[in-house]
């Protein structure tokens, strides 16, 4: 009855995905397209033309003219391939989501991969042709600029791969957000985060943030793509800075950040691989989410500590270097500063705690994931759910993740405070439990309030117990000197102030007005004492909802 | 793989599928086979669990449990052979604003790899014809009407000529001609080989289309078999007779009043309409009284239950399996 089929699409061939084919088709008519080349090839000549006859008239060399408008393009195909394909791959996921066409596809006897490999490519194909119709301008630039073919290929190569972690974000937000308008905006956000508030995350000791955008590749290379006068200027200026440094290896820039970045791309890959092969699926199994944990925990930890004992994870010293008169600060006599080494730990521990709240998201169940686990599990008659399944409690799951946390945490700030810089400088007795202690309380009640209460109780738990003292006590720290030290008490509240509260516990710092000074270490234990007796509490509370569900779950299946 | 089209296996096999919505039970612990060729019909009020069945059977829905196969092919271990094999048409079918009715369809025949591309245009435009849509070949999906959409659906499910249908209402927005059309490629399909599961809340609908058929209510089948079956099992239990007779209707609900077996009496001009619970032979002896009896009878009628009747009394949890 069936005719006769050709063999499956294996997912690496893109051009013959019947979901690329069919966006080719739709997205591709030729008015629309025309219209879209033309402007970009308008764009791309104005600036390409424009740039290059303008420097010709100041007498420039004709290779630093071709240089010229290369940065300019760069910057154009940048916001094509990143901003508008990203924009475009997420809202029109949700716009497919939307209509229910999108569960309509899942029937399509195609591999899950090749369907992933289908919308990454297939949504965002007019801009990749787009940006393709832009690279002639670069291409004879780079020619007649004399830029060598190695630095071009680099930088291409890492813009596309840049370009497609991006679409993998747009992606995942379109199918697992419900809004159109807030998968867009939340990947148009994810964009604009990368290049302006992350990079300044990595000046703060969390070197690793950098290789997620193009920035280290573009550094490397810009000397290149610039006229050779500021080329050899940035020459000098990058013998200073190092290559990417992973604990004991010294690897090129370009290197690293493909390497980080295929990372990112096989995690994103495996989410929305998990999404199609099964819609109610959580986006990591519990081991994934741990690997990607400790992943991330040792990125952040390879990439930093070579940089201590030279000094370049600091920020002060990258400050003296580049404005060493205006922020006066003598590159030769340079020493960091106890506060700047407190700073970077506790912001280590909020970067931390939040990708372990991330990752916590992702592996608890819901109640209905609990529900339907437990029911199956009766129905074979088993006694207990798989360690490993959705269903089963992510609560040892999260312990090794709060373990993971508490090293690389307890590591940093050992090596960092321990370092040259700090002589004499010796962590407290009291930083070790005080680091396991911030992640215990703020992990496990995270993760119990989440898996016992659900994530509404959760979202309203972050509003008044985070978002709200926080906000409260910076109004009141920044109103008056006398209320310092309550909005010290005030904002101990909030699970995301604990690291750094614990930091400044650990590591003495001479330089606080004396009030908050105090303050500090008696508003941390108390509410450390506090959060321990909620997460009891919640710990409890936890273990009975998931007792209940489990009998519940008899008496259900025995009554049916 | 475990595909084999042995004529001892069903088609469709289900045993103790379960689904759940955290408390709400959808579909409860039931178990069904449905022979090849088949047109089966499953009908049953809103929120009776058919959606959800047939979710589940179309791969779009993992159940709480239970043991789902398709031509041989257990569904939940082997997803992508069975969707090789299934043709699913959601109630609400949604189709693509960007694309065209050939497109539509070539891009659906390009994942079912139905051989080159000339193959998969001819096949696209065989599909329109089955669904007669064929002048719209070249019109956008976006234009179309609900019915016209439903057919184009309709000719997308019947693209990779599938082994087993599964059409969640597929009638709805349909005018009658359409109906009849359908009704006639349903059963054309049926007599290729393909097993078609339908579903529908208008049971008459079913009853004109379909083989066999059951009806569901609140998660659990009620019953299942012929059309005749149903009303058999599922139809009132108090037969309702009607007597009309020449002139006096009352004199004929007295006689009626307390006699054995005899309901409610209701006297409608010179008609009366009683209630009997008695059975097939207690019935005979009834009608020889009465014709017997001097009040002058004209006729004497057996009313069946209609097919809604019956649908309404399950709907109101009147019918317990």
């Amino acid at each position: 009855m069936s005719q006769s089929r050709h063999k499956s699409v294996p997912f690496w061939m893109i051009w013959a995905n019947p979901i690329v084919r069919r966006y080719a088709r739709s997205r591709l008519r030729p008015v629309t397209l025309g219209v879209w080349l033309l402007m970009a090839v308008l764009i791309a000549g104005f600036m390409f033309f424009g740039i290059r006859a303008g420097a010709a008239r100041t007498g420039m060399e004709d290779i630093d003219v071709a240089r010229l408008p290369l940065t300019a393009l760069l910057i154009f195909q940048g916001i094509i391939l990143f901003v508008l394909a990203t924009g475009q791959v997420a809202g029109s996921m949700t716009a497919e989501a939307d209509e229910g066409v999108l569960d309509y596809q899942r029937l399509a006897p195609m591999t899950p991969l090749a369907k992933v490999v289908g919308y990454l490519f297939g949504l965002p194909i007019r801009e990749w042709v787009i940006f393709a119709a832009t690279l002639p301008f670069t291409i004879v630039s780079m020619w007649q600029g004399d830029v060598p073919l190695r630095i071009g290929l680099q930088l291409y190569a890492v813009f596309i791969v840049a370009g497609i972690l991006y679409h993998l974000t747009g992606l995942l937000a379109g199918t697992v957000m419900k809004n159109r308008r807030w998968a867009f905006l939340s990947s148009m956000g994810l964009v604009f985060l990368l290049y302006t508030i992350i990079p300044q995350a990595a000046k703060f000791g969390l070197v690793y943030f950098k290789y997620v955008t193009i920035m280290p590749v573009v550094e490397e290379c810009i000397s290149h793509l610039i006229p050779r006068r500021a080329g050899a200027l940035v020459d000098t200026y990058q013998s200073l800075v190092p290559s990417a440094r992973f604990f004991g290896l010294n690897l090129p820039q370009f290197v690293f950040t493909l390497l980080s970045q295929g990372v990112l791309i096989f995690v994103m890959l495996t989410m929305l691989w998990r999404r199609w092969r099964r819609s109610e699926s959580h986006l990591l199994d519990k081991v994934g989410a741990v690997g990607l944990f400790g992943w991330v925990q040792m990125v952040l930890l390879g990439n930093s500590l070579p940089l201590i004992e030279t000094g370049e994870l600091f920020p002060s010293r990258e400050l003296g270097r580049r404005f060493g008169a205006i922020a006066r600060i003598n590159p030769a006599t340079w020493k960091p500063d106890p506060g700047e080494a407190l700073a970077m730990v506790g912001l280590f521990g909020v970067v931390s705690i939040l990708i372990l709240w991330w990752m916590t998201l992702i592996i608890t169940p819901n109640y209905e994931c609990q529900m339907r686990g437990w029911r199956r599990a009766r129905k074979i008659g088993s006694a207990r759910l798989p360690l490993t399944s959705d269903a089963a409690t992510a609560l040892p799951w999260v312990m090794l993740m709060i373990g993971m946390a508490s090293y690389s945490w307890w590591t940093f700030a050992r090596l960092l405070m321990s370092s040259r810089w700090f002589v004499g400088y010796e962590p407290s007795a009291w930083t070790l439990p005080a680091m396991i202690l911030v992640f215990v309380t703020g992990g496990l009640g995270f993760h119990a309030l989440l898996e016992s209460r659900g994530k509404r109780a959760t979202g309203m738990a972050t509003i008044f117990g985070g978002i709200v003292p926080l906000f409260v006590g910076t109004v009141l720290a920044l109103s008056s000197e006398r209320l310092a030290a309550a909005a010290v008490w005030l904002m101990g509240i909030c699970p995301l102030s604990w690291p750094v509260y614990g930091a400044t516990v650990s590591i003495p710092n001479d330089d606080l007005p004396r009030q908050v000074a105090k303050a500090l270490p008696n508003a941390f234990w108390f509410w450390q004492g506090v959060a321990l007796l909620v997460v009891i509490k919640l710990m409890i509370e936890l273990w009975k909802s998931r007792r209940k569900i489990a009998e519940h779950t008899i008496e259900r299946i025995n009554t049916a | 793989m475990t595909a084999s089209n042995s004529a001892q296996e069903s088609a469709i096999k289900i045993r103790d599928l379960r689904v759940d919505y955290g408390e709400f039970v959808a579909v409860n612990d039931i178990s069904l086979e449905v022979p090849y060729g088949e047109v089966f019909g499953m009908v049953g009020p809103n929120g009776a669990g058919k959606t959800s069945t047939f979710k589940v059977l179309a791969t779009l829905m993992e159940p709480t449990y239970g043991e789902v196969s398709l031509a041989g092919i257990d569904i939940m271990e082997h997803t992508e052979d069975a969707r090789e094999i299934l043709g699913y048409m959601p109630d609400l079918a949604p189709v693509p604003s960007d694309l065209k009715l050939w497109e539509f369809l070539a891009f659906h025949a390009d994942t079912h790899r139905l051989g080159n591309r000339r193959q998969r245009l001819e096949r696209v435009d065989e599909c329109l014809e089955i669904v007669n849509l064929t002048e719209k070949r070249s019109a956008w999906c976006k234009h179309l009407s609900r019915g016209q959409t439903q057919r184009l659906v309709l000719a997308k499910t019947l693209l990779h000529q599938p082994k087993v249908l599964i059409l969640d209402e597929p009638a709805s927005g349909l005018d009658p001609l359409s109906r009849r059309e359908m009704r006639h490629a349903l059963q054309n399909l049926a007599r290729s080989g393909a097993t078609v599961l339908v579903s529908s809340h208008i049971l008459s609908e079913l009853a004109e289309m379909c083989s066999t058929m059951c009806i569901m209510n609140q998660g659990r089948i009620l019953g299942s078999g012929t059309a005749e079956d149903l009303r058999r099992t599922l139809g009132r239990t108090e037969r309702a007779l009607t007597a009309v007779v020449l002139e006096n209707a009352e004199a004929l609900r007295e006689w009626l009043n307390g006699r054995d077996g005899v309901g409610e009496i209701r006297a409608d001009g010179k008609r009366v309409i009683f209630g009997y619970s008695g059975d097939d032979a207690s019935q005979a002896r009834l009608l020889t009284e009465l014709a017997t009896a001097g009040l002058g009878l004209k006729s004497f009628k057996e009313e069946e239950s209609s097919f809604e009747e019956i649908l309404v009394q399950v709907a109101e949890g009147n019918r317990e399996p």
